[in-house]
């Protein structure tokens, strides 16, 4: 996943450009639909109201067992109380931005022609904000927490998290790359 | 007739008038870029480079920091955006150590 020297760069006014190979496109593809399948709302049919449902209130206010989904939809509260009364009423808003996000950058990314993958700001923003989700939803995995990253730079050869790694810091360098030119934008 | 301290009626006073700010706190993370945090409370409060990165260096350095102050509804949006982009962020009232 070398061959992308440049990541994204800003071009004129409101446009950031990268060029993906087939292989990366396909790497973006199914880590975003994994943060979308992810982020897929909890079925619970013998307690959610219906008409609550529509507007986005469900019957679970109990913060998510899966640690990954722990850190995408965090607390607000130090609080219970407080935070599963807030989570009862936003959670399900929050999953559905996070999807957005994850989305449009997987539409983006199949809609590019030549591999190059031309964004406007809110698209910049929605890029960010899932590629981020990835990174939070790696970092997880790989206990970014506990291990430093010269840790994680030792890992052996044949270590399955190795992989893993490899694409958290290629996307760690993707997204800075496109904060860099969206700054560059509001000196 | 119940008589409430005078402290005590001072502070239900202020609960209700809302004189008593919230506050929105980001907490530090491994994973977050510093950039990113410091772009994404350019975006999402218009703070100026040189704001948000001082806020930035005071997560990464401190541990936290208060990013916004308001009313407990002001506070709980700004926390949602926050969620939204992945930062790690709590409301609580001001007056309440953090």
């Amino acid at each position: 996943m070398t061959d992308n020297e440049h990541g994204f760069f800003r071009h004129g006014e409101n446009a950031y450009l990268a060029n993906f190979s087939e292989a990366e496109r396909e790497v973006l593809t199914n880590l975003v639909e994994q943060i979308i399948e992810l982020l897929a709302e909890r079925v619970d049919h013998h307690n959610d109201d219906p008409l609550a449902a529509m507007v986005g209130i469900t019957a679970h206010d109990t913060p998510p067992d899966d640690e990954v989904l722990l850190r995408l939809l965090p607390n607000a509260y130090a609080d219970q109380v407080d935070a599963s009364e807030f989570r009862r009423y936003t959670e399900s808003t929050l999953r559905q931005k996070k999807q957005a996000h994850a989305m449009a950058m997987r539409m983006h990314v199949k809609s590019a022609i030549d591999g190059v993958v031309e964004l406007d700001h809110d698209g910049a923003n929605a890029w960010l904000g899932a590629m981020n989700d990835v990174r939070l939803a790696l970092g997880v995995r790989l206990k970014v927490e506990e291990n430093s990253h010269e840790d994680l730079e030792l890992l052996a050869p044949d270590d399955p998290m190795r992989g893993v790694f490899a694409v958290y810091s290629w996307l760690g360098w993707l997204q800075e790359s496109l904060i860099s030119a969206l700054m560059d934008d509001s000196k | 007739m119940v008589k409430i301290s005078e402290k005590i009626d001072e502070e239900l006073q202020a609960i209700f008038s809302g004189d008593i700010p919230w506050i929105t706190i980001v907490w530090d993370d491994p994973v977050n870029l510093m950039t990113y945090v410091t772009y994404v409370l350019m975006e999402l409060f218009g703070y100026s480079k040189e704001k948000a990165h001082e806020l930035m260096m005071k997560v990464h350095t401190e541990g936290k920091a208060v990013v916004s102050t308001g009313s407990r509804e002001e506070m709980e949006h700004d926390v949602a955006r926050l969620h939204e982009y992945g930062l790690w962020a709590t409301l609580q009232r001001g007056d309440q150590g953090i």
